[in-house]
C-alpha cells in the first residue's frame, strides 16, 4: 500500500480532485505505467488517501472576541440581549441576531455552536489557545491548526505556500505559526487580499536569478562546514521553498483582478470581503489551510455600534463564500469556520459595552462533512452559562480534526524529543456529522 | 494548565534523576525541595534567602576574572569538554559593534583593529563603543521591543519613539537603572511626549496585566500564572497576585484633546478617591472599582469580589487600603528597585547576559524565582550583587561581561540539554541590527519606504500611523520578534526571505545604476578599486564584516568568468551576501 501513496500523489491534478471520471482519468495513467497494481487495488487503497488529500480548511478570525449576543445567541426580551432582535433563518427553529441577514439565508450549509467554554480570558492567550488548541506555555511552542492542517494535508505538488493568513495584523505572533514544527508550516501572511503579496517577484528575469541562488549555494559552502551547518540548512530549505513559489504560474491566484466582476460583487468589496474570494481562490489552487482575519471586537464600549458595524463587513461576505463553494461543489471537502477568541459579558457595561467571557461562546461551522441548519448547545436565558452541551477547546479541535480527517492523536515530537498529541483529550462533537 | 503539567512533569523529571547532567546538583536539591515543602508556603514570601552584606565594588576588569572562576566551577563538566577558542579578532570586533551599538564595524574600524597590536585592545574597543551614541540607541531600541511586544493595545504604540528617546538618554548618560524603573513605575503624561510611559500604557490601563508585566520586565517573576488560580508549584498564592494589583488600580489611558485636536494619548491617575470611598470602599460597588482593586469571584465573575490591600509579595511589605495613586507607585517602585529585592537585580543582569552571551543562566530569561532552575546560580549572584554595588550601572554590567572570557570565545551552536555549554552562541540578528546592517552594506544613508503606507499625515506627537511609514518600521513589521522569547526559536520565514531577496528598494541599493544624479555605492567603489580581488574583499567587508576565504575568493572569481558582464556579476555577489546565512546572524 506505501508503494503506491507516490503515484497517487503524482496523478492527483493541483485542485486534489475528487470527481469521479478525472480520478478514473488519472488512476489509468499511472496504474499503466506502474503495471503492477489493479484498477480495483489501487480504487480501494487510494480512496481515503485522495479524499483527504481535497480536505480544506478556511478559518475566519475575528480578533477581539465577537460578542455572542450581537451574532449566533441572541437573547432579545432579556436584560443581558440588550436593543439587539433576533431573525429567522431560512432553517426553521434557529434564530441569529439581525446584523446577519445574508448568513440566515445559507443557514441551511452552516452549524452553529453555542456551548462552547474555555477559561482563557485574555486576548493573547486566548487566541493562542483558539489557534492552537493548546494554552500558550513557555516551554513547548504549539503549532497553530493552520501548520498541522499544512503538515497533515499539504501537498508536496502544491507551490503556493499550505498556509496563508490574510489581513489582521501581521505583527500579531498570538495567532500562532509552526512553533515546534518549525518555521516551514509557519503561515505566509499577507496584509490584503487583491494583489501579488509584496515583493512576490524576482527583480531580474529568471535566469539571473537562479544564478544568484547558485551563487548563494556556492559563496555558503565554507560558513555550512563550521557551526553554521544546521543554519544554512535552514535558511536553504527556506529559500528553495520561497524560490519555488515565486516562480510558480499557481501565483495567479492571487490576482482578484482574474476573478470575473459579478464573482468579485457578489462578495463585496472591503477588504475582509476579499480575503474570502482570496481563500476560495487559494482552496481551489490546493491551498488547505486559509486564515482571513479581521480585528476590532473588543468592543469594551460601544457595543452594539460597533458590532453591527463589524457585522456588516462579515454578513454578506460569509454567506457568499459558504454559497459559492457549495455552488462549485468544494463546500463538501473545505471546512469552513467563523470565531474569535471568546464570548463577551452577558452584563452589557456602563460604557454600553461588553468584556472578555470565555465561559460561554459561540462558533459557526460549515462544510467539510459537518450537516449544516442545527444547532448544537445551547446557554441559559441570560446567556451567563452554558445550560446544554458544553463544548470544551479540546473537544472543539478533535471536532476540526475529524472534520479535516486528520488523527487528532498523532504524536508530533518537539525539538527535545518531546511527544505532542495534535489534540490532548477532548471528544468530537460527533452529532455534527452524519 | 498545560503550563501547570509541564512544570510539574518537569520536577518529576528532575526528582527521578534525569536532570540535564551539567544543572549544579544544589539547585537540584533545592528544586525537588521546594516542591515537597510547597504546602508550607502558603504565604512564604521571596526573600527566605539570608541577607547579603553589600558587596564591594570591583572594577569590570576584576569582576569579570571572577565571574570566570564562578562559572568553571558551576559548569564543572566543561573540564570534560574540549575547550573553545578565543574567538578571532574579526569576530570579536563584529560581535562587539552588534551588541553594544547595534551595528556592524566599518571596513577601516575592522581594518585599524586588526592591526591595533595593544593587548587591551579588546576592552579598548568595548569602551569605545560604550562611548559611542548609537550605544543608547541601540538598547533602547531593544527594550523598546521588549516593552511593546506584548502590548495589550496597538495605541500604545503611540509611546514607541518617545520610549526609544527617553532609554537612549537614559542609557547613554548612565541613568542608573533603578532610577529608570522607578520612572517606569510612577510615570504619567502624554504617550507620545513621554517614553517613560510606555511600561503601563503598554497595557492600556488593565490593571492586572499592568501588575503582571512590571513583575515579569522588571523583575523576571511571572507571577501572572496565579491569576485564576494558586499555582501548585509555584509558591505565591492568587492573592498575592492581586495584592500587587492593588497598587495600580488608579491608573488609566485616556485620549488627550487640546485646541480642539487630537493629542494623542496620556497616562492618567486618579490621585485621591472621593471621601466616603475612603471610608466604606467597599460599599460602594462598582464606583470603587475605579479606586481600589478587588480580586474577582471565579465562581461569579459578575460578583464584587475581594478587595485588596496593596502587599508586595516578594517582602510582604505594605501599604493601608485608600492611599493615594502617587503614593501607592512610589512605594512599590522604591520596594520593587530595593538591594533587599534579588529579584530586580537578578532579572537585569540575567537578561544582559542572555543577550550578550546568547543564553540565559535563567530562561526563559523572564521566568525567574526561587522555583525556576538557575544553571549558575552563584556566578548570577554575583554579578547581580556587584551590579547592585555599582549603583545599577547598565554599562559597568555590559563592560563586565563583554570582559569576561566566554564572551571572547568562538561561538558555536546552542548545547542541547545533556550538553555542557563551554561558550557562548550565534543570535540572530534583531530587526533594527539587521536594517542597520542592510544600510551599512549597500553603502546608502537610510533604506527607500519598502512600501506605500495608506492613512493620513498622522498629528499628535508618536502617531503610529506616521512612525509605521518609515523604512525602518516596515522593516521591523517583517523581521521584529519580542526579545524576551527564547531566541534559539526564532526562525526566518517566507516573507522575510521575499523581503531580502526582491524588495525593489534593496534591489536599487545593490545596482551599478546610478541612483538619481549620483553613482551608486557599488558603482563607486567599483571606481575607486584596482581590480577584482580589491572588490570581493571590500564587499566581504562591508556585508559580512570579515576577508574572504581562498575558496570563496575562487567562487567570486570564476562567477565573474562565468558571467562575463562584470557589473552583472558584481551585483550578484553583493545579491548573494546580503542574502546569506552569515549575514543574519552575529556569531
Amino acid at each position: 500500500m506505501f508503494s503506491f501513496h507516490r503515484q497517487t500523489r503524482v496523478t492527483v491534478n493541483r485542485q486534489g480532485v475528487v470527481g469521479r471520471r478525472d480520478f478514473l482519468k488519472c488512476v489509468s495513467a499511472s496504474a499503466l505505467a506502474a503495471g503492477t497494481v489493479t484498477w480495483t487495488d489501487l480504487v480501494a487503497a487510494s480512496a481515503d488517501d485522495l479524499r483527504r488529500r481535497g480536505r480544506a480548511c478556511i478559518l475566519l478570525w475575528m480578533q477581539g472576541g465577537p460578542s455572542q449576543f450581537e451574532t449566533l445567541d441572541p437573547k432579545p426580551g432579556h436584560a443581558n440581549g440588550g436593543a439587539t432582535e433576533a431573525i429567522d433563518t431560512t432553517v426553521s427553529g434557529i434564530r441569529i441576531a439581525a446584523n446577519f441577514p445574508n448568513l440566515a439565508k445559507q443557514m441551511k450549509h452552516a452549524a452553529i455552536l453555542r456551548s462552547l467554554t474555555s477559561k482563557e480570558g485574555n486576548h493573547q492567550r486566548a487566541t493562542f489557545l483558539m489557534h492552537t488548541g493548546y494554552a500558550p506555555t513557555a516551554s513547548v511552542k504549539h503549532p497553530a491548526l493552520g501548520s498541522i492542517v499544512a503538515r497533515e494535508l499539504g501537498r508536496p505538488e502544491c507551490e503556493l505556500p499550505a498556509f496563508v493568513r490574510i489581513g489582521g495584523d501581521i505583527r500579531q505572533r498570538n495567532s500562532g505559526n509552526g512553533g515546534f514544527l518549525g518555521v516551514e508550516y509557519d503561515p505566509f501572511a499577507i496584509r490584503e487580499a487583491g494583489k501579488l503579496p509584496e515583493n512576490a517577484a524576482p527583480t531580474t528575469e529568471v535566469t539571473r536569478y537562479r544564478r544568484r541562488l547558485d551563487l548563494l549555494e556556492k559563496l555558503e559552502a565554507d560558513y555550512a562546514k563550521g557551526d553554521g551547518s544546521q543554519r544554512v540548512v535552514d535558511h536553504r530549505k527556506l529559500y528553495e521553498k520561497t524560490s519555488r513559489m515565486i516562480l510558480s504560474k499557481d501565483m495567479r491566484a492571487f490576482d482578484l483582478e482574474r476573478e470575473p466582476a459579478a464573482v468579485r460583487e457578489a462578495y463585496g468589496s472591503t477588504p475582509f470581503a476579499s480575503g474570502c474570494l482570496l481563500a476560495r481562490r487559494l482552496v481551489e489552487s490546493g491551498v488547505p489551510f486559509v486564515e482571513v482575519q479581521l480585528n476590532g471586537w473588543d468592543t469594551h464600549d460601544n457595543n452594539f455600534d460597533r458590532v453591527k458595524q463589524l457585522s456588516g463587513q462579515v454578513d454578506q461576505p460569509v454567506a457568499n463564500l459558504l454559497a459559492d463553494l457549495d455552488a462549485r461543489g468544494i463546500l463538501e471537502r473545505t471546512l469552513v469556520i467563523w470565531m474569535g477568541e471568546f464570548g463577551r459579558t452577558p452584563k452589557i457595561n456602563p460604557r454600553n459595552g461588553r468584556d472578555h467571557y470565555p465561559r460561554a461562546f459561540s462558533a459557526l461551522l460549515a462544510g467539510g462533512g459537518v450537516r449544516g441548519g442545527q444547532v448544537v448547545g445551547s446557554t441559559t436565558a441570560g446567556g451567563d452559562e452554558v445550560a446544554e452541551r458544553p463544548i470544551l477547546v479540546t473537544d472543539f479541535f478533535q471536532t476540526l480534526c475529524r472534520s479535516l480527517e486528520i488523527d487528532p492523536a498523532k504524536e508530533n515530537m518537539t525539538p527535545i524529543g518531546r511527544p505532542i498529541k495534535i489534540v490532548d483529550g477532548g471528544q468530537p462533537v460527533s452529532e455534527l456529522f452524519g | 494548565m498545560s503550563r501547570c503539567m509541564y512544570r510539574c512533569g518537569l520536577i518529576l523529571l528532575i526528582a527521578v534523576g534525569l536532570a540535564p547532567c551539567w544543572l549544579p546538583q544544589r539547585a537540584i536539591a533545592a528544586e525537588a525541595a521546594s516542591g515537597d515543602a510547597s504546602d508550607g508556603v502558603a504565604v512564604a514570601t521571596l526573600t527566605s534567602e539570608s541577607p547579603r552584606a553589600p558587596a564591594t565594588p570591583v572594577d569590570a576588569m576584576a569582576a569579570a576574572r571572577r565571574l570566570d572562576e564562578l562559572l568553571a566551577n558551576e559548569w564543572k563538566a566543561a573540564a570534560g569538554a574540549p575547550a573553545v577558542a578565543s574567538a578571532s579578532d574579526a569576530v570579536f570586533v563584529r560581535r562587539a559593534s552588534f551588541d553594544l551599538i547595534g551595528e556592524l564595524p566599518t571596513p577601516d574600524e575592522i581594518t585599524l583593529f586588526l592591526l591595533d597590536k595593544s593587548p587591551d585592545k579588546r576592552a579598548k574597543l568595548v569602551e569605545r563603543l560604550l562611548g559611542n551614541s548609537r550605544y543608547g540607541l541601540n538598547w533602547g531600541r531593544y527594550w523598546r521591543d521588549v516593552i511593546l511586544a506584548r502590548r495589550s493595545d496597538e495605541r500604545a504604540l503611540f509611546a514607541a519613539e518617545s520610549l526609544t528617546t527617553y532609554l537612549a538618554d537614559a542609557f547613554n548618560n548612565s541613568t542608573p537603572w533603578n532610577q529608570v524603573a522607578t520612572d517606569f513605575i510612577t510615570a504619567k503624561g502624554n504617550l507620545g511626549e513621554d517614553g517613560r510611559t510606555a511600561l503601563l500604557a503598554s497595557q492600556w490601563g488593565e490593571i492586572p496585566e499592568t501588575a503582571a508585566e512590571v513583575a515579569r520586565i522588571l523583575m523576571g517573576v511571572q507571577i501572572q500564572c496565579a491569576q485564576c488560580h494558586d499555582h501548585p508549584t509555584d509558591r505565591w498564592k492568587r492573592e498575592q497576585f492581586h495584592e500587587l494589583a492593588a497598587f495600580f488600580p488608579r491608573i488609566g489611558v485616556r485620549p488627550v484633546r487640546a485646541d480642539g485636536q487630537r493629542r494623542g494619548f496620556e497616562l492618567t491617575a486618579r490621585e485621591e478617591a472621593p471621601p466616603i470611598a475612603k471610608i466604606r470602599p467597599a460599599k460602594l460597588g462598582k464606583a470603587a472599582k475605579r479606586f481600589e482593586h478587588y480580586m474577582p469571584d471565579l465562581n461569579d465573575p459578575a460578583a464584587e469580589g475581594t478587595l485588596m490591600q496593596p502587599v508586595f509579595f516578594v517582602t510582604g511589605q505594605q501599604l493601608p487600603v485608600g492611599e493615594p495613586d502617587s503614593r501607592r507607585r512610589e512605594t512599590v517602585a522604591a520596594w520593587i528597585t530595593a538591594p533587599e529585592n534579588p529579584w530586580f537585580a537578578r532579572a537585569v543582569v540575567n537578561r544582559y547576559w542572555a543577550e550578550l552571551v546568547g543564553m540565559g543562566m535563567y530562561e526563559p530569561i523572564d521566568d525567574l524565582g526561587p522555583d525556576r532552575q538557575c544553571t549558575a546560580p552563584e556566578t548570577l549572584d554575583y554579578l547581580g550583587s556587584q551590579f547592585i554595588a555599582h549603583n545599577y550601572d547598565i554599562k559597568w554590567l555590559v563592560r563586565t561581561i563583554a570582559s569576561t572570557s566566554i564572551y571572547g570565545r568562538e561561538s558555536k551552536p546552542r548545547p542541547t540539554a545533556d550538553e555542557v555549554p563551554a561558550c557562548g552562541c550565534p543570535q540572530p540578528l534583531r530587526a533594527d541590527q539587521l536594517f542597520n546592517s542592510l544600510t551599512q552594506a549597500l553603502g546608502l544613508d537610510g533604506i527607500e519606504p519598502l512600501r506605500e503606507e495608506r492613512g493620513g499625515p498622522g498629528g499628535p506627537p508618536g502617531d503610529p500611523r506616521r512612525a509605521m511609514r518609515t523604512p525602518r518600521a516596515q522593516f521591523q513589521q517583517v523581521f521584529g520578534f519580542d526579545p524576551s522569547e527564547p531566541r534559539d526559536e526564532i526562525s526566518g520565514g517566507v516573507s522575510q526571505a521575499l523581503l531580502l531577496m526582491n524588495s525593489p528598494a534593496l534591489a536599487r541599493g545593490m545596482s551599478l545604476d546610478a541612483a538619481g544624479r549620483s553613482a551608486s555605492p557599488l558603482a563607486k567603489l567599483l571606481a575607486d578599486a584596482g581590480g577584482d580581488e580589491e572588490v570581493f574583499v571590500e564587499l566581504y567587508l562591508r556585508c559580512l564584516g570579515r576577508e574572504p576565504h581562498a575558496d570563496e575568493l575562487a567562487v567570486c572569481r570564476r562567477h565573474v568568468v562565468r558571467v562575463k558582464d562584470r557589473r552583472e556579476a558584481y551585483e550578484d555577489i553583493l545579491w548573494a551576501l546580503v542574502n546569506s546565512t552569515e549575514f543574519l546572524y552575529r556569531d
